[in-house]
């Protein structure tokens, strides 16, 4: 299996190669749309999302900076932003109210997340660390992309507790991971 | 703002709870700051591991000619022409409305050359009408001029981006009822003089438009691609 060297792809996407926009379609594509499809539920906005973020990638690569960042964090970053204003722009606003087989699915993508996350890694073992409502509320943001006003509304709590009791959970695994 | 606020405001913004005036109130500090810009990084590689649990999906067969096609249709409007430039123009964003400004005045004066470099270098093409292409955004991207013959003069405005492996085709409506008609193709991405028989002379409002399509032309004969610009025939006044 080859490596793929991100940071060369996008200064090359920066130098107006399509092929190396190509070859990270090629290389990351279809795992971002796995992370587009978990936010956005929908086949058809999780493309539409993947696409946008390669059109995006390939404007916006002269902009990126090896020396601020990993290059993989910034293509998701993209992919992920793009994501939740799609989100935020649609009618998701609903899901404060989330229907029962709603929740079910999205407790089910939770789980899967939860079980395929490396157990060796830090971001587990730190996660472990926490009362599983904080955890689970902390992961469907990162992977449902749930807003503060989802949390509450399925927490049936108030808005402004459900913000610092999350903001007390960021804490803790900051402290944990160092 | 205390230090353990703008952590937890990182920490928002990566996870995916902060608002969009958040998000790009941290993105613009950390562009200013490289220590916020390591804060920044180091929350995000925390929580990468996540993406990572995602389904590897299959992408829809004709994605890379989806972004192929988006990324030429929006560079060839003048917004930045290749992506090395907006670097170059970021520090200049606070100035957007003198370089609007300026970028207007320079497209008159494009125009206006082209107009009568057009005139004057192909004096002998007699056109019978003049049609400025404008793209998706409004802007000029070619000028085409027909003549009574069907002799066609395109000129190009700016560097076309032509995906790889398509070609630039020239369209027109000849009867605007009808199906466009295609005048030819631009295989060397810049501008030319294309000819065809058989079509009745241009006239006034007749369409015409530039697309992208296959390398050797439209394999329907009708436009399939993105279209470059398109634009309606006028008159010339002599």
């Amino acid at each position: 299996m080859s490596v793929t060297n991100h940071a060369a792809l996008i200064k090359a996407c920066a130098n107006g190669r399509q092929s190396a926009l190509k070859e990270l379609m090629e290389a990351e594509g279809g795992r971002m749309l796995g992370v587009a499809r978990r936010i956005l539920r929908r086949q058809d906005l999780a493309e539409d999302a993947v696409q946008e973020s390669f059109v995006l990638l390939w404007r916006r690569a002269g902009q990126f900076d090896a020396a601020r960042g990993s290059a993989k964090g910034w293509i998701y970053t993209i992919l992920r932003n793009r994501c939740l204003t799609m989100l935020r722009n649609s009618d998701r606003e609903i899901s404060v109210d989330l229907q029962e087989h709603e929740v079910a699915s999205d407790d089910f993508v939770l789980e899967a997340a939860w079980s395929r996350l490396d157990a060796a890694s830090d971001l587990r073992v730190c996660l472990e660390q926490l009362e599983p409502e904080r955890r689970a509320a902390i992961l469907s943001c990162y992977v449902l992309g749930y807003s503060h006003g989802e949390l509450a509304g399925r927490m049936k709590a108030p808005l402004g507790s459900v913000k610092s009791w999350i903001r007390r959970g960021l804490k803790k695994l900051r402290e944990c991971m160092g | 703002m205390t230090e353990r606020s703008l952590d937890d405001l990182i920490d928002e913004v990566v996870i995916g709870l902060a608002s969009e005036e958040d998000c790009a109130r941290i993105e613009k500090l950390a562009e200013r700051d490289s220590e916020i810009a390591a804060r920044l990084d180091r929350a995000r590689t925390r929580y990468m591991a996540l993406d990572e649990t995602a389904d590897e999906l299959e992408l829809p067969a004709q994605m890379w000619e989806r972004v192929a096609a988006d990324i030429a249709t929006k560079q060839a409007s003048t917004e930045g022409g290749n992506p090395a430039e907006i670097v170059e123009l970021a520090p200049a964003i606070r100035n957007r409305n003198r370089w609007r400004i300026m970028a207007i005045g320079a497209m008159a004066a494009t125009i206006m050359l082209a107009v009568v470099l057009g005139w004057t270098l192909n004096s002998r093409l007699e056109p019978t009408v003049i049609a400025v292409l404008l793209d998706a955004q409004g802007q000029p991207v070619a000028l085409v001029e027909g003549a009574r013959n069907n002799k066609t003069l395109v000129t190009l405005l700016e560097a076309a981006q032509v995906p790889d492996n398509q070609v630039m085709q020239v369209w027109t409506k000849p009867n605007s009822d009808g199906p466009p008609v295609s005048l030819g193709l631009l295989p060397s991405e810049r501008s030319g003089v294309l000819e065809v028989r058989g079509l009745p002379s241009p006239a006034a409002d007749q369409l015409y438009e530039i697309t992208f399509e296959p390398d050797g032309g439209s394999p329907t004969n009708l436009p399939t691609g993105p279209i470059l610009g398109k634009g309606f025939a006028k008159t010339p006044v002599f």
